[in-house]
């Protein structure tokens, strides 16, 4: 098996105060993993500091090889194209049509003059829909995005990541906004995709009965720290106990 | 099979798109096209071009940049009646704008559709008519000086400041609304503990936003005898005393800068 992504003891925090505390893990081609932990456990910034949404203050991400950190902003770029991110809160552009959404996903592709008149190519545009027909949103392609319902959005998020063809997949809460019901759909959806395209998955979920269920690892977290790594099997009611200590108290 | 059908829906989209890219290529067009029509007749027929080149245009300006600092010492008492007039103006122009405000903002207004009209329709009188007049207004009212500068601006503010707190106001979530509600506030109780608080910061960003305003405002008052630095101003700009007007310009900069300053740190303290 191949390492997709590598982190080595992630150090990040702002004003002095930590929020990741030198955290270390490996991810292989085909794994998905969950990230859980209480909130302000820095689930939410790790995820970050690996395309450097957030600025780590320390340690290592190697993507394929490669050291994230030391990259300069054009490199960076180059890399973050190959990095696809699902948001809790879909981040669309609301007044864009959800065909121009999913083809923002093609930006890092696109020179700035053709984007600015939002001249993307054929294949970019035949991508977007075949996508957009494997998300179950053939019908949407001309819909404004904020006449979507959160279900759907999420799927218009799903696609704009997935057209990046990305060699990793960063997913942030893609539930919280979520009715359970959906939230289960929306989960089996982007594991059948990972499996379906490759794509390793690193996914911050608080809700542990979902990382469980359609993860292949999970990562515990508490206060910057990893408390835990192992399959969902091993994560008994004493690993979460470790893991949610905080509170419990 | 599949594949074709999506290919054919591609190739339709993308000439959907080209479509659009053409329209919206064609809009620019007429855009840039009305822009030179409109710089042909208003600037360039409608320019005395022999006389602008046979005046002194650039000694006149030249002029201007010869300050004449012996003015001075008489700016100091009208920067001060400037900034004192804007100030005053901006806290009439709040106190007219929270009725007006409470009138035109949809969701509370107290007679409905009905009052609903008179608030918007006080903003537009606010709004559509200049300080200028306003001023003028005022001057015969109440005779030269700056009361009728600060009731001008007061009246002029009011406009804007109601309508900013109106959308404020309807854009409030309705959350705080509803627990006021349920556990029995009366609707003033609503007003005070549910609106009140969610708008407060609106409020005081633009009452500094107003205030700067009215010190840019209350510079020009002058022009109708309305008091402050604009009277110092057309006193100059009548005495062809241009190097005085530069000077007085100066003063208006200063008072401008000073007023930045003082907007940027109350802002940064208030929200």
């Amino acid at each position: 098996m191949t390492v997709a992504l590598e982190v080595r003891n992630l150090r990040a925090g702002y004003a002095g105060r930590e929020i990741l505390k030198g955290v270390s893990f490996q991810v292989e081609a085909d794994d998905f993993f969950a990230i859980i932990g209480p909130s302000g456990a820095g689930k939410s910034t790790l995820i970050r500091c690996v395309n450097r949404l957030v600025e780590p203050t320390g340690g290592q991400v190697l993507f394929h090889g490669v050291d994230l950190l030391s990259l300069d902003q054009a490199r960076l770029r180059e890399a973050r194209r190959n990095i696809g991110m699902i948001f809790q809160e879909f981040n669309l552009i609301e007044r864009l049509s959800v065909m121009d959404n999913v083809l923002t996903g093609r930006l890092g592709y696109t020179g700035t003059l053709r984007s600015l008149m939002r001249m993307f190519t054929a294949e970019d545009i035949s991508q977007a829909l075949a996508l957009l027909d494997r998300v179950g949103l053939g019908e949407y392609v001309d819909k404004r995005a904020d006449r979507l319902s959160g279900g759907q959005r999420q799927r218009v998020g799903i696609a704009r990541a997935l057209i990046q063809n990305p060699r990793l997949l960063l997913v942030d809460e893609p539930t919280s906004s979520l009715d359970p019901k959906i939230s289960r759909e929306v989960m089996a959806l982007i594991r059948e995709i990972a499996r379906e395209f490759h794509v390793p998955v690193l996914c911050n979920i608080h809700d542990v009965e979902l990382a469980t269920e359609f993860c292949t690892h999970v990562i515990g977290l508490q206060d910057g720290v990893k408390k835990f790594e192992g399959r969902p099997g091993e994560l008994d009611a004493q690993a979460l106990q470790e893991i949610y200590s905080m509170e419990v108290l | 099979m599949k594949g074709r059908a999506v290919d054919i829906r591609a190739a339709a989209i993308a000439a959907g798109r080209r479509r659009g890219r053409a329209l919206r290529l064609l809009a620019y067009l007429a855009i840039f096209g009305a822009v030179l029509w409109s710089v042909q007749v208003i600037m360039i027929a409608d320019t005395d071009w022999a006389r602008l080149a046979a005046s002194s245009a650039g000694k006149t300006l030249k002029s201007f940049l010869e300050f004449d600092y012996r003015l001075l010492p008489e700016l100091v008492d009208p920067t001060i009646d400037t900034a004192l007039m804007a100030t005053l103006a901006t806290l009439a122009g709040l106190l007219l704008a929270l009725p007006v405000a409470w009138l035109g903002a949809a969701n509370i207004s107290p007679l409905g559709r009905s009052s609903y009209v008179v608030g918007r329709f006080l903003m537009t009188v606010s709004r559509s008519v200049h300080e200028i007049v306003w001023g003028l207004i005022f001057v015969s009212a109440v005779g030269l000086g700056a009361l009728a500068g600060v009731l001008a601006m007061g009246v002029r503010s009011v406009g804007f400041i109601s309508k900013i707190i109106a959308e404020a106001i309807e854009d409030v979530q309705p959350g705080p609304i509803e627990a006021i509600r349920a556990v029995g506030g009366t609707r003033l109780q609503v007003l005070f503990y549910g609106i009140l608080p969610q708008i407060v910061p609106v409020v005081l960003g633009t009452m500094i936003f107003e205030w700067d305003i009215n010190i840019r405002r209350s510079t020009i008052m002058g022009l109708v005898g309305a008091g402050g630095l604009g009277l110092v101003f057309f006193r100059q700009m009548a005495m062809l005393n241009y190097g005085g007007v530069a000077t007085v310009i100066l003063a208006v900069l200063c008072l401008i800068i000073l007023g930045e300053i003082v907007s940027y740190y109350a802002r940064k303290a208030v929200i």
